[in-house]
């Protein structure tokens, strides 16, 4: 008789053998099937555009359905593979268990509750070993490689030497970086508590708290396009005056209200130095309604009675707000703070997406970037020194985890008491 | 009472900077080319000085005349479909030679704004023109003028048309492709770690098995490790895996003769699993916080009834987490739609397959000239994701508030 261990050991190698063979081949198959579904779009999509005489070209028309049908299937497709892969594991695990344990229904139930959690995490486990876990172990030792193998520290030499590359942008980058850090969550904090607690003092604050939570669903290049319309500088092509007399050209809101004469024509944000902080401006219009909505919540969570003692105490608003108010939800601050902290070293697409990688706007996410992509930065080391910048991003964001992990078993400890 | 209108005073103050990008947004995008590169938004309401150029006449009219009228809004307005000027003419930029008057006998090049009413001297004849845009050109003797394109500052009534946005969406074809790219990419980017990470979730909760707390805990410190950590290897991994499909595409099939046997590197199937794993973590906590809170009684009587943990799984446990799914779901949606980072490192780079928030960035470089079409474009861009954010806003909230003002 079998051991009950390795029957289990058999059933979940040929479950992950089964799924390992029979998910990509069923995946190809069908995809390769379904092919024709592509030309029967682009068909589709040239009777439209015969009967709707569409000003476009036919091959674009043809090329876009066909497109549409491409993503149609693959959709399909993706989503019809994983989940047939919970019903075939699921259905081979109870099959094997009755066909390898016929005799006894307790071993056969034993067998089933022992791979079934595994069927159930693995895929998220695999995932994240591959996606994650592993990735980040692989760059930890790409950073500490040479370009043809062989360990060395040389990788990070724009630490301490001024010759190696990089080694300028990384003091700018980690200047940026702290004044992102320092600035972006103080200002996000103050005007989500300012707004949390206005808005519910007036009678037309959910409108008003509405509008700041909009900027959340927002990408941050959208938030770069919308915000390049305040802060831009002059016309794009600035006229000459004529007879003295000149029409505004000033697009930028920003610099017609601060009254710029219109030949200076850069944009705000790309001030030397003082740029950044415009770009930092934007990092809060979006992130300020975060901050504000759960402060809102916290802040409603505060227990009337204390408040209600203090109004009797004679305690004004102010008083209220900083001796009662403040310190009852300041745990619900410190959180917010170390998810904005995390946010915003991870902020990437506005200065790309504005300052177009210049020096003086760098920070690490878009240092690593600038690494790929120029020479005078990256030379001929990209990947390594990539790794090394990343790195870099890590090892700013581990005082956090470190603080965030004291907070959670702090607050755990206190749970069980 | 001061303070509360003080508070009244502040909150609209904050109110009006966070809603003037709107505003500006907006208002850019329903404007026409010249007016929204020549002049700040906050124009575009009140009747602004703006420049336009005009013809005179149509090309290849040979009938002599010694006068000829017209109107310079008929004019400008010739072609032009959406932005109909209308308004007051004030003044025309004369450029041109004139007797120099410290060199007799000899002219100089000039440029100078010429008013309302005042005579110009253009092509030998004299030009007049009216405020209401009427205009005489008188020449002395029978002649064909050759057009003269003259431009002109007309104190200009407002006009909104929708022109850019038809632009951008039937005549660039970059907008559409985008938009349909970004949809290949986030729905199932969206649903497939959902259904990873609510199995993930119930294991987690609901089944036993070793080292469930310490995986868990694994799981969830992964949160914080930026992704930037993760791409290099990726990337190395996704090279590897589509040159050994490659060549096993090379030796199954006669793929050489028709040179299709390249697999990309950088894939939408790519970016699908990358976003995954991003958003596994995240996922797997909030779904594992709603669904360990699920009372166990049910739970219990449903296994008593025979179910088994697929089972009950698929007919208790989903259709009770449906809040928790819903708000995973806008989180996920949201951050995939507005990506930047890992789309452009992970996910297909042909012009056509670029993803909206890729596009929207080179769009910022490429149609620094068009802001009309920029801010249609962005506007375009915002909408999807605007519509599901405020449809479902009491979701969205819950998620932000499951993970930090109840005590995790």
């Amino acid at each position: 008789m079998r051991s009950i261990q390795s029957v289990i050991f058999s059933n979940s190698l040929a479950i992950v053998l089964t799924i390992i063979c029979v998910l990509p081949i069923t995946a190809v198959f069908i995809f390769s099937l379904t092919a024709p579904v592509d030309d029967a779009f682009a068909k589709f999509g040239l009777w439209l555009h015969n009967s709707y005489g569409w000003s476009v070209s036919t091959f674009v028309t043809e090329l876009r359905f066909a497109k549409i049908g491409f993503a149609l299937r693959s959709v399909v497709i993706a989503l019809f593979i994983s989940f047939l892969y919970y019903w075939i594991s699921n259905w081979l695990n109870f099959g094997l268990a009755k066909v390898r344990s016929n005799k006894s229904i307790a071993k056969r139930s034993v067998v089933i509750e022992t791979i079934q959690p595994w069927i159930f995490v693995g895929p998220a486990l695999v995932l994240l070993l591959l996606f994650l876990l592993i990735p980040a172990l692989t760059t930890l030792k790409i950073s500490f490689t040479e370009p043809g193998g062989g360990a060395s520290l040389n990788n990070y030499a724009f630490l301490w030497d001024s010759d190696a590359l990089g080694y300028l942008q990384f003091r700018l980058a980690m200047r940026n970086s702290l004044m992102w850090l320092i600035l972006v969550p103080s200002l996000c904090i103050i005007f989500g508590l300012l707004i949390a607690v206005l808005a519910d003092s007036v009678s037309w604050g959910v409108v008003a708290k509405t509008f700041i939570f909009v900027p959340l669903a927002i990408s941050f290049v959208g938030a770069a396009v919308i915000w390049r319309n305040i802060f831009a500088g002059g016309g794009i092509e600035p006229q000459q005056a004529i007879n003295g007399a000149t029409p505004s050209y000033q697009i930028g809101l920003l610099k017609a209200l601060l009254g710029h004469t219109p030949e200076y024509n850069e944009p705000l944000y790309n001030l030397k130095f003082w740029g950044n902080f415009y770009l930092m401006w934007i990092m809060v219009w979006i992130k300020t309604g975060f901050a504000m909505v759960i402060f809102s919540a916290a802040l409603r969570g505060v227990p009337q009675e204390t408040v209600e003692a203090a109004i009797i105490d004679g305690a004004n608003p102010r008083q209220l707000f900083f001796r009662v108010k403040l310190p009852q939800i300041f745990s619900t601050v410190v959180v917010v703070w170390t998810y904005l902290v995390t946010d915003v070293l991870k902020v990437f697409d506005i200065p790309y997406a504005l300052s177009a990688n210049d020096d003086d706007k760098l920070l690490l996410a878009t240092m690593m970037e600038a690494a790929m992509n120029t020479w005078s930065i990256g030379g001929n080391n990209v990947d390594n020194l990539f790794a090394a910048i990343a790195i870099m991003l890590m090892l700013t964001v581990i005082p956090h985890m470190i603080f965030l992990g004291w907070r959670i078993r702090r607050e755990q400890k206190q749970l069980g008491h | 009472m001061y303070s509360r209108s003080f508070a009244h005073i502040i909150l609209a103050i904050i109110l009006v900077i966070w809603v003037v990008p709107f505003i500006a947004l907006i208002t850019t995008s329903f404007r026409s080319e010249v007016a929204s590169k020549t002049s700040g938004f906050w124009t575009a309401f009140t009747p602004t000085e703006l420049g336009h150029r005009f013809s005179t006449h149509d090309k290849g009219q040979k009938v002599k005349i010694t006068e000829m009228r017209g109107n310079i809004f008929d004019r400008i307005n010739k072609d032009e479909e959406w932005f109909k000027i209308s308004g007051e003419i004030n003044s025309i930029m004369f450029k041109g030679r004139v007797p120099d008057p410290e060199k007799p006998g000899k002219t100089k090049l000039i440029r100078k704004l010429v008013p309302v009413g005042e005579v110009m001297n253009v092509r030998d004849g004299e030009f007049v023109f009216q405020a209401n845009g009427d205009f005489t050109w008188s020449f002395p003797e029978e002649v064909a003028p050759k057009p003269k394109n003259l431009d002109v500052f007309i104190n200009q009534d407002p006009v909104f048309g929708a022109e850019a946005y038809f632009e951008v969406l039937l005549d660039n074809k970059d907008v559409p492709n985008a938009l349909i790219s970004s949809f290949i990419v986030v729905v199932p980017a969206t649903i497939i770690p959902i259904t990873v990470a609510a199995f993930a979730a119930y294991a987690f909760s609901w089944m036993q098995f070793p080292g469930r707390d310490w995986l868990f805990i694994l799981v969830v410190s992964l949160m914080v490790v930026p992704t930037q950590l993760a791409f290099l290897p990726i990337l190395q991994g996704f090279n590897g895996l589509a040159s050994w499909a490659t060549s096993l595409k090379q030796w199954m099939t006669d793929c050489e003769v028709t040179n299709t046997c390249q697999f990309p590197t950088k894939s939408f199937a790519g970016l699908w699993l990358t976003h995954t794993g991003f958003g596994l973590p995240l996922a797997i906590f909030l779904l594992r916080n709603y669904i360990v809170g699920l009372p166990r009684e049910l739970l219990e009587s449903a296994k008593i009834d025979g179910a088994n943990h697929m089972q009950i799984f698929v007919k208790v446990v989903v259709p009770l987490s449906v809040p928790a799914l819903a708000s995973f779901s806008i989180f996920q949606f949201l951050w995939i739609w507005n990506d930047l980072l890992v789309a452009m490192f992970v996910g297909p780079s042909a012009t056509d397959d670029i993803v909206f928030p890729i596009l929207l960035e080179r769009q910022l470089g490429t149609f620094g000239d068009q802001l009309h079409l920029l801010n249609a474009s962005a506007v375009i861009s915002m909408i999807v994701p605007v519509i599901v954010f405020l449809a479902m806003q009491k979701y969205f909230i819950r998620g932000l508030l499951a993970g930090s003002v109840k005590g995790g």
